[in-house]
């Protein structure tokens, strides 16, 4: 797991993860980031972390950042190719570079977005900044039809990100 | 022995499409199109719903305008209830929607045209990207973003939420404006407005550069069509009231009706290889293909009604004309348009009506409502049939890109005449394709942006020969 130990204190929690969610709640498996969120409000999480949610990613997630954060965890539903309800844990250099070929301006990556916000706000950026990813099949249609082996996962995710968290303070 | 081109771009936020480019066995064009997998039965999860829900609902059908449908909602409800909501709620919902497309312009021209106009058409695919436009020119991408971020604040401000706009209701908007945030929000809009007539003439300058590179942008690149746009009774745009326009390819205005009676003039056909459905106007039994979105409303309107977006207006008519049919000036209008949303919002702050009563009760008698906006990928019209318990018992959303569809396909029809026919270089078809759909901005579904490594991909068969693969790849 490369979310190696960051913290001057070993075993104490670091100050400030941001986690993220992505996804629309309306949309199949697209939904896995919504839910994921629903399931870690409902969990006990340590007092320096905060939780948000976000429809989609992309460049708004920039204006998220205070510059205090030294992690954020970004939680989305992901097509990497893996069988559905993969669950992936990667540093954000290790993502697909999404940059050539955008046919629309929507939005961008999350690779680009950190690389832009290095570039740009290297101040707000927290030094760590990880993709909990659960693999989807069915984007294109409404809610119910969430992929059984993706629903199947989502708890899988939250307690990756909850042992992430409880963990990131030692080597 | 015939060969398909397939290109298959599936990117993440958008749906997935594919592009495919047919040719004869003598190497003639014989189709091309884009094939759209959109989301599927979200008008149907609308009906047994409570009207009132809808400006809610549907703006979180996507994150890339919900503003625009959580609007097209609102006037829909105000239409079925038969009320008029009061003019401080019209104008707190208009300042709203600045902010939106503020922050949507800005992503467009950041995104979109930053890439081929910062690093050129002909960069290396692997640094015309957005990263590389923010490693070439920091500062101006600096501008766009911050340019953004400030109009997506407006919009929280007045919705309430941030991408999801909350307070838009029927009968008016459950916001008021109090001295705090009104100071707040004519600090932004004098910020928005004073970057984006810093944009202008950078990304404008661009955007000559490029096409003095490529004058065949100009004189090949040209798909005339009908346009539509939505004015104002004087003929000024109107982004959120008035009436549809239509113009044809001279610019004469052919048609002008209510959103109600839209359905008398726009016709839904089902294409066999997708699942959107195209629009066309239909008039005098025929059928015409039109676009809509920045260049379309220029076409169609009169005047923008503001000072800066007029004046560049007249500019863009004395060295370009109007109308214009050349896709790249998508770019061009859009910064004119993101000068007029600055000012626009900056008016509607000054005007003393803004201070108002902000909300009237609503019934909802039974029967229809039609409401549309003009969105910054052009006009989207929800239609409901609402019970007299305000239960919506059916649903029809018309969106932009279903309008642009047929022109976006006429002009991945001639990239792959002008790049693919006798020309069998790769890397000039794949530019050229994705250039002429990226001046749409199309939205094809909606609804996903799951991250993953979708590469771009064109397969080659030439009959039963084995097919041949040019793959972007992007990972």
């Amino acid at each position: 797991m490369p979310f190696e130990n960051q913290s001057p204190v070993a075993g104490r929690l670091v100050e400030g993860t941001l986690i993220v969610c992505i996804g629309n709640d309306l949309v199949a498996d697209d939904a896995a980031g919504h839910e994921i969120y629903l399931r870690l409000l409902n969990r006990e999480l340590p007092a320096a972390v905060r939780l948000e949610y976000a429809a989609v990613g992309g460049i708004a997630l920039l204006d998220r950042l205070t510059g205090l954060e030294s992690a954020m965890i970004v939680v989305d539903a992901v097509q990497f190719g893996s069988p559905p309800g993969t669950v992936h844990c990667l540093n954000w250099d290790e993502l697909p570079d999404l940059g050539v070929g955008a046919m629309s301006g929507h939005d961008i990556g999350l690779r680009e977005t950190v690389a832009i916000g290095r570039l740009l706000y290297p101040e707000k950026l927290p030094e760590r900044i990880m993709l909990v990813g659960v693999e989807g099949r069915c984007f294109n249609r409404t809610r119910d039809a969430m992929t059984p082996e993706t629903a199947a996962a989502l708890d899988d995710a939250v307690h990756l990100i909850r042992n992430l968290l409880m963990h990131q303070g030692e080597p | 022995m015939n060969k398909t081109i397939t290109i298959d771009p599936v990117t993440r936020i958008e749906g997935h499409a594919k592009v495919f480019i047919n040719l004869t066995g003598e190497g003639q064009l014989e189709s091309a199109g884009l094939v759209v997998n959109e989301l599927r039965g979200f008008e149907r999860i609308l009906t047994g719903m409570d009207a009132d829900r809808m400006p809610l609902i549907t703006a979180r059908i996507c994150g890339v305008c919900p503003t625009a449908h959580h609007l097209a909602a609102s006037n829909a409800l105000d239409n079925a209830a038969g009320v008029t909501s009061p003019p401080a709620a019209q104008l707190l919902r208009e300042l709203m929607y600045m902010g939106h497309l503020i922050h949507s312009h800005c992503l467009s021209v950041f995104v979109l045209q930053g890439p081929d106009l910062v690093l050129g058409l002909d960069a290396d695919p692997a640094i015309r990207n957005v990263v590389g436009v923010v490693q070439a020119v920091p500062e101006i991408a600096k501008k766009a973003l911050q340019c953004r971020s400030i109009g997506q604040k407006i919009n929280e401000i007045v919705g309430g939420r941030g991408t999801h706009p909350v307070t838009s209701v029927a009968g008016g908007i459950a916001f008021v404006l109090d001295s705090d945030n009104e100071r707040q929000l004519r600090e932004m809009t004098d910020e928005a407005l004073a970057l984006s007539l810093e944009l202008l003439p950078v990304v404008k300058q661009l955007l000559l550069k490029q096409i003095e590179l490529h004058p065949a942008m100009l004189s090949e690149w040209v798909v005339p069509a009908w346009s539509a746009g939505t004015v104002q009774p004087d003929g000024t745009i109107d982004f959120l009231n008035g009436e549809i326009r239509a113009v044809d390819m001279a610019g004469n205005t052919v048609l002008q009706f209510p959103t109600r009676d839209y359905d008398q003039y726009l016709s839904e056909s089902v294409l066999d290889w997708s699942y959107m459905k195209q629009v066309a106007i239909l008039k005098d039994d025929q059928r015409h293909d039109y676009r809509v979105g920045p260049l379309a409303r220029f076409n169609a309107t009169d005047r923008y009604g503001t000072p800066e977006a007029d004046r560049e207006r007249e500019e863009f008519i004395r060295t370009v004309g109007r109308p214009c049919h050349a896709n790249v000036m998508q770019a061009y209008v859009r910064l004119i348009e993101l000068v007029y949303f600055a000012e626009r919002a900056r008016k509607i702050l000054a005007m003393p009506e803004i201070h108002g009563e902000t909300r009237i009760p609503v019934k909802f008698p039974g029967g229809r409502g039609v409401g549309h906006v003009e969105a910054a990928r052009g006009t989207l019209i929800h239609d409901y049939e609402i019970d007299e318990n305000g239960i919506v018992r059916s649903a029809n959303l018309i969106v932009a890109t279903q309008q642009n569809y047929a022109l976006i396909n006429k002009t991945i029809a001639q990239a792959a005449t002008s790049h693919v026919i006798n020309r069998p270089d790769d890397q000039a078809l794949l530019n050229a394709v994705e250039f002429g759909i990226r001046c749409y901005d199309p939205c094809l579904s909606c609804a996903t942006h799951a991250l993953g490594g979708m590469p771009l991909e064109i397969a080659i068969t030439r009959g039963n020969a084995a097919p041949r693969a040019i793959r972007r790849n992007v990972i």
